[in-house]
């Protein structure tokens, strides 16, 4: 059954290579269309349209409130939309959750390695429930130790690591089975700068290799080094685009000022590409927490 | 299952590692046996007497001494005030009083019938009404052995008294720890599994862990095997330690087969299994998770029959019982234990316990979602 | 001073936000007693009514089938037919159709002629023995009913009069409602405190309020105050509660009462804090506070089994639990209007039990805190 699946998806998104930093991606891994969520009354994500290609990264930026979290959650499978389409790697988020999940790399804002395991126990716990085998776990685990220069505390308990190298070694982990598409919520908030570069490096490594990137982010800097950023406001996609092309579009130098003047309201929607199901002046209710729960 | 196999390796990693826990699972129980076992006793012994005396005569002597004799009284108090039997009790230094007035030796011999006064202080009532008993058998004693002296058939021709031998099966020597270790043993199969899986499963909700597991290939029904399985295991070698411990160290017979006790454990285990996970779905935090698991127990156990016999409780709480899953295993743990009695013969409690276990089990699973919200 | 007394107030006053804005918590602390108060006193009724009795009538005389009426004629056994094999005798008592089986021997009408004396079997299923002994004093008592009856022998040569003083029902709930009050105080103060203390610690904000001119004796003071309004709240909800529902009398003075209770109260805060100066989580703080204070105030203090059917070394144990005392002071109080002449024994152990941990516990709490 799982076999069958998998092969399934590789037919439907058999195509060329593309060039990730068009933009526009040929093979579309991620689609949406009027995507929404609501809490009770309070509607987290408001009707997002997108279309993520192979390859590409892609920035989420926005508040914390603007929907984020509640969007990648409904892309992981975690969290059921209350309407709209999304498919992930060609798999439906409402019927097909268990193909995504097969397909996905996924870190969430709070450390999730188990910090009373020693760090190649959480390597081989991450990759056993994968689905990789023994020795396939042993040469993925043997590489990102290297590369994250941890041979010699491999027998270590994750607990007594810094936090710089839990953060990589969790996103080591998301990787660690080779997914199509990672979702990576926030990775780099409360680490320095020096480890957020280190992230970027292996995130730009992984885009060249075919993987699409999806990451919420807020920090401005960061948001340079993806192919495509989409601002959100109130649930909403209010801005989309190539850095360049933002920066262009609002007369703005840093993709900052552009988050300013957008996300403050003034402007009417964006432009681009962006076919987000509605326009600045939102009537959702600003201000209230949809990350949680 | 091999993903099934990697979940079940961590989890008994992460146990192993945190020695608290070792602690919990194997030192506990056995403290806890001990303890339990020579607190809770249902016998009444070495209850305090106060004895006023006031004849002080041969006779009432000798049936001081009977009194002393036994294991069953202590005699705390001897005084000629009938006064200070009371005040002993509010002092708490006496619990039953016997008050021997004047002339009773003289009474005795030529009649009319004396009184021999027995005063309970009637506070714990079990203690009371157990003590009640002892004082009569006592005083029954000493009346058959004195009149064994007097000549035959003084009661008259054709007379002749009904005597009781009575057989007690099974104990004995109404020793209340075979009745008691075979129910604590029950007790820790209860609290055991509980709360350990409860608060496993809602540690990995707060850490954050959870939600990491959830975007992974791994099924909701793979997760919760995996992380209970290792909890169950635990489980049967907990019985296994409490079971050897009663037997080796309280000199407990185990009558019955001991696959019996361990099918009939595994029918159990799922019910307690399932309420910690039903626990974890209600609560968000370990402390949340250890009321609700300690509110659950403490029902549990009280409308068991562990201390308190079911059929003592009046029928409404009679019926109560009927839901409680505990009292089931009870019964059937006690009389594998103490009567030998083969499974086959207790299906009117395995029943209802598999139909529990199995309803419990499965509305657990059901409400462990893998999607949140 | 006067500072002082606000800084310690405005703690009280955030602690009693948190206690109220935790209801699954206080629920539990309400209910929980009130549940154990209602099956403790309904359900520890040590009587048995309707013992299911098997008989074996293998003399089939006049005489057999009056001791059987005897039987019959009260209403502690319901007598049923039994299976006359040894192996129906076992049968029954595994499948728990009857409890007790009367066997009467042949030859039990001549013998009760020809004397000395006739005997008739017994066979008690004794798996529960306490619920044995009473039946075998209750078989005991009908058939010297019967031998009286007939005026046979073994009557007994004097009166026995028994009368039962303080609680004459012998009533469970008289019993229990001391102990629960004793309980509840031990969860809360010892319990809670200590919990919401580690949560301090867990969650940083102890830190916060070290930097801030509180003193630490006024963060005890401020922690601890709301828990003891909360447990004289709840000692006095479970108190009316017993002596409304189920007649429990208050016999002593009511002056006694309060002050006593107070030193118990002191007592587990003491413990509490001790605990609290020990765990660094409320893990932690739960499995301690539940071992140390909990599990002794219910299993070694005498609350539900006499402490002196222990062995000798338990019962040593049974002097450093705080509620063995207050037990016997309530109990005391409540049921027998025991005065303090009476009581200042345990009185006098608690207070000095309750001198050295407060001291201790202080002093520790202060110098975890300054450091």
């Amino acid at each position: 059954m799982d076999e069958t699946r998998m092969t399934g998806t590789a037919g439907r998104e058999a195509g060329g290579e593309n060039d990730p930093r068009t933009g526009r991606a040929m093979d579309t891994v991620v689609r949406t269309r009027g995507l929404t969520r609501r809490f009770g009354s309070f509607t987290a994500v408001d009707g997002v349209s997108l279309d993520v290609g192979r390859g590409e990264i892609f920035g989420f930026l926005g508040a914390n409130g603007a929907g984020k979290t509640t969007m990648i959650r409904m892309l992981c499978g975690l969290l059921m939309p209350s309407g709209g389409e999304a498919t992930v790697a060609g798999f439906d988020v409402y019927r097909e959750s268990e193909g995504i999940k097969r397909n996905i790399g996924y870190m969430s804002q709070r450390f999730s390695l188990y910090e009373d395991l020693t760090i190649e126990e959480n390597i081989e716990f991450y990759g056993g429930i994968y689905g990789l085998k023994m020795d396939e776990i042993r040469v993925r685990r043997d590489a990102l130790l290297e590369m994250l220069g941890l041979q010699a505390e491999a027998r270590k308990l994750t607990r007594d690591l810094p936090l710089g190298f839990k953060q990589r070694l969790a996103l080591g982990t998301a990787l660690l089975h080779d997914p199509k598409i990672v979702f990576l919520d926030e990775p780099t908030s409360g680490v320095d700068p020096r480890v957020r570069r280190a992230f970027w490096d292996v995130i730009h490594e992984e885009s060249k290799k075919g993987k699409t990137v999806f990451v919420s982010t807020h920090f401005m800097e960061e948001a340079e080094y993806c192919h495509r950023v989409s601002i959100m406001r109130d649930g909403k996609v209010i801005a989309l685009g190539s850095p360049g092309e933002l920066k262009r579009e609002y007369g703005r130098s840093t993709i900052q000022d552009v988050f300013i003047e957008v996300a403050s309201g003034r402007t009417a929607a964006g432009g681009g590409e962006a076919r987000a199901g509605g326009s600045g002046d939102s009537a959702g209710p600003a201000g209230k927490g949809g990350e949680g729960s | 299952m091999r993903r099934i196999y990697f979940m079940m390796k961590k989890e008994f990693r992460q146990i192993f590692r945190d020695p608290p826990m070792v602690a919990i699972i194997f030192v506990m129980p056995v403290v806890q046996m001990l303890v339990l076992s020579f607190a809770i006793t249902t016998e009444i012994k070495h209850v305090k007497l106060a004895v006023a005396d006031l004849d002080n005569g041969v006779a009432t002597r000798a049936i001081t001494r009977a009194f002393a004799n036994t294991d069953r009284f202590d005699v705390n108090i001897v005084t000629d005030d009938p006064a200070a039997v009371k005040e002993g009790m509010r002092s708490w230094d006496a619990q039953v009083g016997l008050v021997i007035l004047p002339g009773f030796g003289r009474d005795l011999a030529r009649g009319p019938a004396p009184q021999v006064n027995i005063v309970m202080d009637g506070v714990d009532g079990n203690a009371a009404s157990v003590a009640m008993g002892y004082a009569a058998g006592i005083l029954q004693d000493y009346a058959e052995k004195s009149a064994a002296g007097a000549p035959a058939g003084a009661a008259g021709r054709g007379a002749f008294p009904a005597r009781m031998q009575e057989r007690m099966w099974y104990n004995p020597d109404l020793d209340s720890k075979n009745y008691m270790v075979p129910g604590i043993v029950v007790v820790l199969l209860t609290i055991l599994p509980m709360m350990l899986s409860a608060m496993s499963l809602v540690k990995e909700k707060e850490i954050g862990t959870l939600e990491q597991l959830q975007v992974t290939p791994l099924g909701r029904r793979e997760l919760l095997a995996g992380k209970l399985t290792p909890f169950l295991i635990l489980s049967f070698i907990e019985l296994a330690i409490v079971t050897v411990v009663a037997v080796l160290a309280f000199g407990i017979t185990m009558s019955g087969s001991y696959a019996d006790l361990a099918l009939a454990a595994l029918v159990y285990l799922a019910t307690t299994i399932g309420l910690g996970i039903f626990i974890s779905t209600i609560t968000g935090t370990q402390q949340q998770a250890m009321f609700v698991a300690w509110f659950f127990m403490m029902f549990m156990i009280l409308m068991s029959g562990f201390f308190i016999p079911i059929e003592n409780m009046p029928p409404f709480l009679r019926r109560l019982t009927l839901l409680n899953p505990m009292r089931y295993f009870l019964a059937v743990v006690r009389d594998l234990f103490q009567k030998g009695t083969p499974l086959s013969s207790l299906w009117k409690d395995m029943l209802p316990m598999g139909l529990y276990g199995l309803a419990i089990f499965a509305s657990g699973v059901m409400k462990f979602r893998k999607r949140l919200g | 001073m006067n500072a002082s007394m606000n800084r310690a107030a405005s703690l009280a006053r955030k602690e009693l936000m948190h206690i109220m804005k935790d209801p699954r918590t206080l629920l539990i602390v309400f209910i929980m007693p009130l549940l154990q108060l209602v099956m403790f006193g309904y359900a520890f009724d040590m009587e048995i009514h309707m013992i299911p009795v098997g008989v074996i009538d293998r003399d089939n005389s006049t005489e057999s089938r009056r001791l059987i009426e005897t039987f019959r004629g009260s209403d502690l056994f319901r007598l049923s037919e039994a299976g006359a094999g040894s192996g129906d005798v076992e049968a029954s008592f595994q499948s728990r159709k009857t409890r007790a089986v009367l066997v009467i021997p042949p030859g039990f009408g001549k013998d009760l002629a020809r004397g000395p004396a006739a005997d008739v079997q017994m066979i008690i299923d004794a798996s529960d023995p306490n619920s044995a002994q009473l039946m075998k004093n209750y078989f005991g008592q009908v058939l010297a009913g019967f031998n009286e009856s007939g005026g046979r022998g073994g009557a007994m040569p004097f009166d026995v009069r028994t009368s039962i003083l303080y609680n004459p029902d012998l009533k469970s709930a008289f019993f229990f409602v001391p102990g629960i009050v004793a309980m509840i105080m031990v969860m809360i103060c010892a319990l809670l405190t200590s919990i919401t203390v580690a949560r301090e610690k867990e969650t940083g904000t102890m830190e916060q309020l070290l930097v801030s001119p509180v003193r630490p004796r006024e963060i005890i003071a401020g922690k601890v105050l709301p828990y003891v309004f909360l447990a004289f709240l709840d000692g006095t909800f479970i108190l009316v509660v017993g002596i409304l529902l189920f007649g429990v009398p208050f016999n002593g003075s009511l002056l006694l009462m309060v002050g006593l209770s107070t030193l118990y109260i002191i007592t587990a805060l003491s413990l509490g804090l001790m605990i609290s100066t020990v765990a660094r989580t409320q893990q932690v703080a739960i499995m301690m506070a539940l071992t140390i204070t909990m599990l002794p105030t219910i299993m070694l203090s005498g609350l539900v089994f006499p402490i002196e059917s222990m062995p000798k070394p338990l019962q040593l144990f049974t002097y450093i639990v705080p509620a063995r005392y207050f037990l016997q002071i309530i109990r005391g109080i409540l049921l027998k209007g025991s005065a303090l002449a009476h009581l200042w024994q345990p009185a006098l152990s608690l207070l000095v039990m309750t001198s050295i941990l407060l001291t201790v516990a202080v002093r520790r709490f202060g110098m975890k805190l300054e450091r």
